[in-house]
C-alpha cells in the first residue's frame, strides 16, 4: 500500500524554526487531516514534500524511496492561495497542467472535461479563471490537483471559503481518491469538516508534532464528556464546584462537561436533579476541536 | 511525450500570438519598417532632368559625353541654348538653370553643390568626363587609342592579409538605424514580457503548480526559449517584409552592404535576447507587485538605453570612437555597438566572432547566475526580495 513518509523534517527561517524534527505519515485509502494553529508549520511541511522549500535537516519518502522529481509528476498539489493563470481559459489550463505531470495531449483533455464535470463546472471550460466566482476557481484549483491522475493528493486549506454544496462536493470528491486507493492530505482550520471527512489527524505546534492516530481513537480517549441541561440553569451554576468535573463549553443552556476519571457520573446526575429538572444528560465522544485544543493545551 | 521545456514554451507562444499587445505591436513595426524604406524612394520616379545652358556651341560628341555623365548620376539633362554669358548667368541664379557650359570648356554652378546630392553626383561626373575628353583631343590620339583609354580597367588590388575581409566597404547608416531602433524596440518589448510573465506567476501563486511538476530551470529554460521564439518569429516576419517591400519599391536601403548589416542585426538581436532575458527573468523573480515592476525596470533598461543612445550618436557622425569600440565587446551594449561597426565597415569578420563569443560565454554565465537567483526568490513572497538575499546563496 502507497504511504508517504516525513522523517525528521527540519526547516529553519533564520531564527524561527518552521519544522523541527517533524515526522509523521500518511498511509493510502484514507483521508488524513494536517491540523495545526496559523504559523504551525503546516504549509512548510506541504512545501517539503514537493521540493518547493529546502530543507535543513530529514527526508521525505514515498513508498520507502526519497522523493525526486519522477515521482512528485505523480503527486497532486493545492497551494493555499491559489495558483492558476488568471487570464488563461479552464480547459487549456488544466490540460496544460496535465501534460507537465507527463500525460499525452488527447488523455489531458479527456480527464479536463471528466474533472470538470465532476466538480460541477463543466460549462467554464472555456472561460477564463479570471472570470469565474470564488468557488468556482476553487474546484478549477482542485481539478488541477486531480487531472493527471495523482497517486498522493496534498491540499492546503482545500475547504477554505467555499459554501456548504462546495464544501460537500470537494469532500465527496476526496474520500473518492481516498477510498480508490489515493493517499490524501489535506490542511484546514474547519475542524468540524475535518472530523466529518477524515478517517485521521496530525496535529503540529512550532513545527513539532503533538498528536496524531485515528479521529475514532483520538475522540474516545482521555476524559468522559457528558452534555447536560438542567431546566432553569442556563450558566450550568449547578456543576461549578463539583469536584473533578470541568466545564468545557456552556451553549443555548446545554453544558458540556469533562469527567475526570474516578468520578462516579451517578453523583453528577444527582447534583444536576438537585438543581432542576434534568432534560438532557449524554455521553459523548471528544470533539476534534477539543482533541486540537488539548493538544495545544 | 512533449518535454516540459516545449510544453511551457509552446503555452509562451500561444498566449503571446494571441495577445493584442503583439498583434498591435508588430503591425506598428512593420508601419515603421514600411515608411523608413518607401518614404526615401518616392522622390525616384519624379526627378526632373537637369538643366544645362548652352553659350557658344558644344559638339554633339560632347553633348552625348554629358547625357552618358548625367545618366551615371541617376539624372537626366534638358539643354537649354544661351545667347549670352550674361544671360546664363542670370537664370542660374534664377534657378532655371542648374549649370552652365561656356564654350564648352567651363562649367559654372550658382552655388557649390552638397556633396552627396544627385546634382552634385551630375556636375562632378560632366566635369571629369568633359576633361576627359578635351585631353584625348589635346593629345591627338587615334580613335584606337581613345577607345582603348576609355576601355581601361582598374588595376587588381592585393592585401597583405587575405583572409581577412571588412564586411562591409562602405556605410550602410540608414540600414543600421533602422535595424538599431527595431532592435531596441524588439529587445525592450520582450524582456519586459519575461519580467511582467515571472512576475506574474509568482503573484498569481501558479508558480507553486508548476513547480510542484517542473524543475526551475526547464521552467526558465521554457518561459525564454518561446518568448525568443516569438521574438524571431516577428523579427523574421519583419525582414521578409523588409526585404519584400524594399526590392518592390528599389529601395537603396537594402541594396549593396545593407544585407549584411541587416544580417549582423539579427544575429545580435538573437544574442542581445539571450544575454538580458535571463537578467530580466531574475528580476521578475524577485518581485510580484506591478510598481515593484516598474521600480525595477528603469534600472534594468539603462545598459540598453546607453547602447542603443551610443550607437546613434555614431551612426549619425559616421565615426566609431574608442569607447564604442570597446562596447562592441561588451555583452551589455554589444548588440547595438556591433551591428553600427559592420554598417560603418570598421570590423572585420574575426572580431566579429569575437564579440559573438564573448557574448555568448557571458550568457551562460548569466544564465546560471539567473537560474539560480530565481529558484531562490520565486517562492519568497510578502515584500520584494532584496537581491543581497538570495545571491549570496546562489552559489
Amino acid at each position: 500500500m502507497a504511504l508517504l513518509e516525513l522523517e525528521g523534517l527540519t526547516r529553519r527561517f533564520g531564527l524561527l524554526t518552521a519544522l523541527d524534527h517533524l515526522s509523521f505519515s500518511v498511509p493510502a485509502g484514507q483521508v488524513v487531516g494536517f491540523l495545526g494553529p496559523n504559523g504551525a508549520g503546516k504549509t512548510t511541511t506541504m512545501r517539503a514534500v514537493f521540493g518547493l522549500t529546502d530543507l535543513d535537516a530529514g527526508t521525505v519518502k514515498w513508498n520507502g524511496t526519497p522523493v525526486g522529481a519522477t515521482q512528485r509528476r505523480r503527486f497532486g498539489y493545492m497551494p493555499e492561495e491559489r495558483g492558476l493563470y488568471p487570464s488563461m481559459l479552464v480547459g487549456e489550463q488544466l490540460e496544460y497542467l496535465g501534460r507537465l505531470h507527463g500525460m499525452s495531449g488527447a488523455d489531458a483533455r479527456a480527464a479536463s472535461r471528466t474533472w470538470l464535470d465532476r466538480l460541477g463546472v463543466a460549462d467554464r471550460y472555456g472561460s477564463k479563471v479570471e472570470a469565474l466566482s470564488h468557488g468556482n476557481q476553487q474546484r478549477v484549483q482542485l481539478a488541477a490537483a486531480l487531472v493527471h491522475g495523482p497517486e498522493l493528493l496534498v491540499l492546503d486549506e482545500p475547504l477554505a471559503g467555499l459554501d456548504p454544496a462546495g464544501i460537500e462536493a470537494i469532500g465527496d470528491v476526496l474520500v473518492e481518491q481516498a477510498r480508490s486507493g489515493c493517499c490524501v492530505l489535506l490542511s484546514s482550520h474547519q475542524l468540524d469538516q475535518v472530523e466529518d471527512l477524515c478517517e485521521s489527524v496530525t496535529v503540529i505546534d512550532h513545527g513539532r508534532l503533538i498528536v496524531s492516530g485515528r479521529v475514532d481513537d483520538l475522540a474516545t480517549a482521555g476524559a468522559r464528556r457528558l452534555v447536560v441541561r438542567v431546566e432553569g440553569d442556563r450558566e450550568a451554576a449547578w456543576a461549578r464546584d463539583l469536584a473533578g468535573v470541568i466545564i468545557s463549553e456552556v451553549a443555548a443552556g446545554e453544558a458540556r462537561l469533562v469527567i475526570n476519571e474516578g468520578i462516579d457520573s451517578d453523583a453528577v446526575l444527582q447534583a444536576a436533579m438537585a438543581a432542576g429538572r434534568v432534560t438532557e444528560f449524554v455521553f459523548q465522544r471528544r470533539r476534534l476541536s477539543e482533541v486540537f485544543r488539548e493538544a495545544l493545551a | 511525450m512533449t518535454s516540459d521545456v516545449g510544453l511551457v514554451a509552446a503555452r509562451e507562444m500561444r498566449e503571446r500570438f494571441r495577445g493584442r499587445v503583439f498583434r498591435v505591436g508588430s503591425l506598428l513595426m512593420l508601419a515603421a519598417v514600411g515608411a523608413a524604406i518607401v518614404i526615401p524612394t518616392l522622390g525616384h520616379g519624379k526627378a526632373e532632368p537637369q538643366s544645362v545652358g548652352v553659350v557658344g556651341t558644344l559638339s554633339s560628341p560632347r553633348r552625348a559625353t554629358v547625357v552618358a555623365a548625367a545618366n551615371s548620376a541617376g539624372t537626366g539633362v534638358r539643354f537649354v541654348a544661351e545667347p549670352t554669358e550674361s544671360q546664363a548667368y542670370r537664370d542660374l541664379r534664377s534657378g532655371r538653370l542648374d549649370l552652365a557650359i561656356v564654350d564648352g570648356s567651363e562649367l559654372v554652378v550658382e552655388t557649390p553643390p552638397d556633396g552627396s546630392s544627385t546634382i552634385a553626383q551630375f556636375v562632378q561626373a560632366v566635369a571629369q568626363a568633359l576633361g576627359y575628353d578635351q585631353a584625348v583631343d589635346a593629345a591627338r590620339l587615334s580613335p584606337a587609342q581613345s577607345a582603348a583609354l576609355a576601355g581601361a580597367k582598374p588595376l587588381p588590388l592585393r592585401s597583405l592579409q587575405p583572409g581577412v575581409t571588412k564586411l562591409t566597404t562602405k556605410t550602410a547608416g540608414t540600414t543600421s538605424a533602422v535595424g538599431l531602433v527595431l532592435v531596441f524596440l524588439m529587445l525592450t518589448q520582450y524582456n519586459t514580457w519575461i519580467l511582467i510573465g515571472v512576475m506574474e506567476e509568482k503573484s498569481s501563486r501558479v508558480i507553486e503548480v508548476l513547480l510542484a511538476a517542473v524543475r526551475p530551470m526547464r521552467l526558465l529554460t521554457g518561459k525564454v526559449l518561446g518568448i525568443g521564439l516569438v521574438a524571431l518569429a516577428q523579427a523574421g516576419a519583419i525582414v521578409v517584409f523588409a526585404l519584400a517591400l524594399g526590392e518592390g519599391v528599389g529601395s537603396d536601403l537594402l541594396h549593396g552592404t545593407a544585407p549584411v548589416t541587416l544580417l549582423s542585426t539579427l544575429v545580435w538581436l538573437f544574442l542581445g535576447y539571450a544575454f538580458y532575458c535571463w537578467v530580466y527573468a531574475a528580476a521578475g523573480s524577485l518581485v510580484e507587485r506591478q510598481d515593484q515592476v516598474q521600480s525595477l525596470a528603469f534600472p534594468l533598461s539603462l545598459p540598453i538605453v546607453f547602447g542603443y543612445i551610443m550607437a546613434i550618436t555614431t551612426v549619425a557622425s559616421g565615426n566609431a570612437s574608442l569607447l564604442f569600440k570597446v562596447l562592441s565587446y561588451l555583452p551589455p551594449t554589444a548588440p547595438f555597438a556591433m551591428p553600427v561597426m559592420v554598417g560603418l565597415g570598421q570590423v572585420n569578420w574575426l572580431e566579429f566572432c569575437a564579440s559573438a563569443l564573448i557574448s555568448i560565454v557571458c550568457t551562460v554565465g548569466v544564465a546560471r547566475l539567473a537560474t539560480a537567483i530565481y529558484r531562490r526568490a520565486i517562492l519568497r513572497t510578502g515584500r520584494r526580495v532584496k537581491l543581497r538575499d538570495v545571491v549570496g546563496l546562489a552559489h
